[in-house]
């Protein structure tokens, strides 16, 4: 990479929420096509100053900016390679958790009694299996690693198909967020397949 | 294959605290390697992503970094942006995203800590010598640009024009406008200086609506010259805003950069006649 471009790169990147830039080059390495992806509200007023940085670096540059926020399930669903992300882990005074997770686009809620950590566990596997995931394990163990700073939760998971249990840790300042952060932590780099079956949005 | 899960350390680790045995050896080696060659940059997470691919024959990859005043990164293998793609990986946790997840926890674990340096540190680098508002020299960096020049016009005689330039009436349109606008008119401003330059010219802010430039191997009518082209810029991109200048020429009038600077300081108020 010319240091003309990594400096073109740092300069894009440094402006307020450009999450991403890739560039297409030519033949002879020059850049043709400048791509931003950005979650900023005001997404005029970022292509007006990525065209202008442009113009000093590369001025037959093409500059596109994607809104990240603008992309829909429609163009996402189904494919490869996506990753289940927390979005959202909460319990209520009588002690019903609520998780929700995304999953290229898509957004499932799980719901469980029993409490942060029992209640985050069940809840993130409910809102997994919504979301069309086979998960062959159910919970044996979840608790804090006592004596450890600030008490990370250990979340063990049992195979219903006789494999070998799977362990999660996490730690946070709130229990059912650790409780789910470690269920999927246990779950991490599992292999298994997601059914696109209309989990809720 | 799809992944589930967020990365082993979601809340990130404090870099402060990795010695090279958090590292998997070929991540440190790669990490010694562009150390040593001063390459520690945005260049370096695109190298070892690259590497990461051939280890693993991976099909894409992934790597999301964080830094509390640049906001949330996201560096793809091969500096690809492909929106749609991008979403599906994109998280808000800092972490090693891959396709086919073929990749231990530790290693992309080393893999991020090392793309996070290297990020923190051409960040650093960056800051150190720039102006944040309109990306061009800061006077601290302008400073050892004149010193250089001076230097040299004292050993070989190589010529150059110190300008310095400060914006007719801004405090007023500061005052009167607000400071956004006032901010965005100096951005418009650096830009128009940046796209009136000539390769190897130095442009800087040194201070609030003064900036400065080394014109190399430029003497008398190719100073005008370039108020002429920086006259032009502001006129077609529609900047509001006027400027005077005050110029000394090394080594003809001095090789001291303090001196020049004072001359060119002595002319551009001489010029602006007590006006702001």
């Amino acid at each position: 990479m010319l240091r003309i471009e990594e400096d073109f790169e740092l300069e894009l990147r440094s402006l307020p929420g450009v999450l991403n830039v890739g560039f297409e080059h030519d033949e002879e390495g020059g850049v043709t096509t400048v791509t931003l992806v950005t979650n900023a509200p005001n997404r005029e007023e970022i292509t007006t100053v990525a065209q202008q940085i442009s113009a000093l670096y590369y001025p037959e540059a093409h500059v596109v900016v994607d809104d990240v926020n603008r992309l829909t399930e429609a163009t996402l669903g189904g494919r490869g390679g996506a990753r289940a992300a927390l979005v959202r882990a909460e319990c209520d005074a009588q002690g019903v958790c609520e998780v929700v997770l995304n999953y290229a686009g898509r957004l499932a809620t799980g719901k469980a009694p029993s409490g942060p950590l029992i209640g985050g566990v069940e809840a993130t596997l409910g809102a997994l299996r919504q979301l069309g995931f086979e998960i062959p394990f159910t919970l044996l163990s979840v608790s804090h690693m006592i004596a450890v700073r600030n008490w990370p939760v250990v979340v063990v998971l049992r195979s219903t198909q006789g494999g070998a249990d799977r362990f999660g840790i996490a730690q946070s300042d709130n229990d059912v967020l650790a409780a789910s952060r470690a269920t999927l932590s246990a779950l991490n780099r599992l292999p298994m397949s997601a059914r696109n079956n209309g989990a809720t949005h | 294959m799809p992944d589930v899960g967020l990365p082993a350390d979601a809340s990130g680790i404090d870099l402060d605290e990795v010695d090279h045995h958090g590292y998997e050896p070929w991540v440190f080696r790669t990490l010694l390697a562009e150390l040593a060659v001063g390459e520690l940059g945005i260049s370096f997470i695109y190298t070892l992503l690259e590497r990461l691919a051939e280890r693993h024959d991976l099909d894409d990859a992934v790597v999301v970094l964080s830094d509390d005043a640049f906001g949330t990164q996201t560096f793809r293998l091969g500096a690809r942006v492909e929106p749609v793609d991008m979403m599906t990986q994109l998280g808000t946790d800092p972490g090693l995203y891959c396709s086919p997840d073929a990749v231990s926890e530790s290693e992309a674990e080393a893999v991020r800590a090392a793309c996070q340096l290297a990020l923190s540190l051409q960040l650093a680098r960056f800051r150190a010598g720039q102006d944040p508002l309109t990306n061009i020299a800061n006077r601290r960096n302008f400073d050892q640009a004149l010193s250089v020049a001076a230097g040299r016009a004292a050993r070989y005689g190589w010529p150059f024009t110190l300008v310095l330039i400060d914006l007719d009436g801004f405090k007023l349109i500061n005052d009167e406008s607000g400071h956004e606008f006032g901010d965005y008119l100096l951005r418009q401003f650096g830009f128009a200086l940046r796209r009136s330059m000539r390769a190897g010219d130095t442009p800087a802010r040194v201070g609030g609506d003064e900036f400065a430039v080394i014109l190399n191997n430029a003497e008398g009518n190719e100073a005008l010259g370039f108020t002429d082209r920086l006259r032009q810029q502001l006129k077609s991109g529609g900047v509001p805003i006027d400027f005077t200048v005050g110029t000394s020429s090394a080594p003809r009038e001095a090789t001291d950069p303090g001196e020049l600077f004072r001359l060119a300081d002595a002319r551009l108020y001489q010029r602006k006649g007590g006006r702001d």
